[in-house]
């Protein structure tokens, strides 16, 4: 057996390369974002100077950017939720059916893989020109708003394409984890009597509560930071009446105002209540997985 | 409801969904063959001729070829960064068991909780202060230290599965370290590995915002970024914006058609051992 001292020695080297780019782009940004989070740093100044706290009492008193947080939030308790069971749904019908099997999966996986970017430009040409024809020519007469123009519409527009984007996603993590189930333990429930709702709820639903977990935490993250399909479809509009709190901050970094010290602020914020709210889910789910 | 009846409902509202999910790309492959006057008159049309125009068009406009070979280049320096340095982390990781290994795996399992936009200002720093702004070779590193810390997690949970006499067998035989890690590890990773790539390919391929703030010079613009300028330069012009969108979409359908198999499994095992 070799020493520690000599296998610490070859660990460090094979873990080098993945080590340095790893500090480099991810730990040290994180960690030195906390400095720049109380400097005045502009993306045009080469000196900037430390402010203290100064930035976060900004913050508490920004309005636009504390209805961005609002806006976020309501965008992700109508996602996670909706998301997830359209998601479950389809797993589960798709899952029991015994023909088009294939083809459901790979249909409905499919906007996954071409990027929200280009289909948020295809769902744009939908609600901004073939909607109306829907309307005027086929009779769909509530298709007839403004979908990018008015706030509440253009939320729905929102979470539409985002669903379209991820459900597929999410359903191929369920259809895995149903297919983990053996069959035999769904058919000796129904032999002894069990209708398909009370096989779900008593015997599937509690082997795939695992799945739900991940698919539960994947959605909440990737929806606090939710940017691509916005910036596409209402770049936050009308106003900032759309506005996400990770558009929020490009905007205060990247356009205009150029405040990459103050931008820093609020992705600190934003990074703490995401931090906060999903260790909260999971050590919720978790427990509920483990009183099974 | 009789057994038949509701089978033929689900099927009947599994087909429904399915047309609604391709609606936006059937509306945009067929209306990117109209004239912009076919296409002011009715969009549910057929086209009454395929139109090739708006495709030359915007082939030249967005550079795609261009475009295309900067996605590939990007995607190919980072996946393969991220897979050579993670393995071979991954892999001593799992092997080694000291204080210092732990230490380590927790490093990079820590940091998988951080979200892209509190890391984005400050790691623009980074890259400005490295002068890789504009280098699709500095944006590759940049998504290897980014992409890493899951990579190094799922090598480590694979390699504690895979037997370890045949290192072993290498080390009696002479072989250093790495030419052990080379030529028996990295085989025998093959599984773990096809599920990192798929992964890492689709996230990269896709991705917008990282681009967005790194690269600004035409030359090296990936294939979402040439849309996305060609959406601001013909404004209402949807036509051109179409076939430009179809050809964007078309590289990862061909990937998908292709492994679409090996994608759906990659997925799944990659979420769930995630």
């Amino acid at each position: 057996m070799k020493s520690k001292r000599r296998q610490n020695q070859i660990l460090l080297l094979c873990v080098l390369p993945a080590l340095s780019v790893y500090l480099v782009f991810k730990l040290f940004p994180a960690v030195s974002g906390i400095y720049y989070a109380m400097t005045d740093w502009n993306g045009i100044n080469r000196e900037f100077g430390f402010v203290g706290f100064s930035n976060f009492i900004e913050v508490f008193s920004d309005r636009n950017f504390w209805r961005s947080v609002a806006f976020t939030f309501r965008y992700v308790a109508v996602v996670t939720l909706v998301a997830n069971a359209a998601a479950l749904l389809l797993a589960v019908a798709i899952e029991s059916r015994r023909r088009m099997k294939g083809l459901f999966r790979t249909i409905y996986y499919m906007p996954n893989m071409i990027s929200m970017v280009i289909g948020g430009y295809m769902w744009m040409f939908i609600f901004t020109r073939v909607v109306y024809y829907l309307a005027d020519d086929w009779g769909m007469k509530f298709l007839d708003v403004s979908w990018i123009g008015n706030p509440s519409y253009a939320f729905v527009a929102i979470v539409v394409v985002s669903m379209w984007g991820s459900v597929g996603y999410l359903m191929i993590i369920y259809m895995a984890a149903l297919q983990g189930i053996s069959p035999q333990l769904r058919e000796a429930a129904q032999l002894d009597g069990a209708g398909s709702f009370a096989v779900f709820r008593r015997i599937v639903f509690p082997l795939i509560r695992h799945a739900i977990t991940i698919c539960v935490f994947w959605t909440l993250n990737s929806a606090f930071q939710v940017f691509d399909v916005i910036y596409v479809l209402t770049g936050g509009g009308p106003g900032r009446a759309t506005q996400s709190v990770a558009l929020n901050i490009y905007e205060e970094a990247f356009t205009g105002n150029v405040r990459f010290g103050y931008a820093t602020t609020k992705s600190t914020v934003l990074f703490v209540i995401v931090l906060l709210v999903t260790l909260v889910q999971l050590r919720l789910m978790r427990r509920k997985e483990h009183e099974m | 409801m009789s057994k038949n009846i509701r089978s033929a409902l689900i099927y009947s509202a599994l087909t429904a969904g399915m047309l609604f999910w391709l609606f936006p790309l059937l509306m945009a492959l067929m209306n990117s063959f109209k004239t912009n006057g076919e296409l002011l008159v009715n969009v549910m049309s057929w086209p009454v001729e395929f139109h090739t125009d708006n495709y030359l068009r915007t082939w030249e406009t967005m550079s795609f070829l261009r475009s295309l070979g900067n996605n590939i280049l990007l995607c190919a320096v980072s996946v393969s960064l991220i897979v050579f340095c993670s393995a071979l982390a991954g892999w001593k990781l799992s092997r080694t068991k000291t204080r210092l290994s732990k230490f380590i795996l927790g490093l990079f399992v820590f940091s998988m909780l951080i979200p892209f936009s509190a890391v984005m200002i400050p790691l623009y720093r980074v890259v400005l202060v490295l002068g890789i702004k504009n280098s699709l070779f500095g944006l590759g590193l940049v998504y290897a230290g980014m992409g890493v810390s899951m990579a190094v997690f799922l090598y480590h949970g694979f390699v504690k599965g895979i037997p370890f006499e045949m290192e072993e067998a290498a080390a009696i035989d002479g072989c250093g370290t790495i030419q052990a890690f080379l030529r028996v590890v990295l085989p025998l990773l093959k599984p773990i590995t096809a599920t990192i790539v798929i992964t890492n390919v689709l996230w990269i391929w896709n991705d917008f915002l990282l681009p967005l703030v790194v690269i600004s010079k035409r030359q090296h613009y990936t294939l979402l970024l040439s849309t996305n300028t060609l959406f601001g330069q013909y404004s209402s012009d949807w036509t051109a914006i179409l076939s430009a969108l179809i050809m964007a979409a078309v590289p990862v359908t061909v990937f998908y058609a292709v492994f679409q198999k090996r994608i759906l499994k990659g997925i799944a095992d990659g979420a769930m051992k995630g």
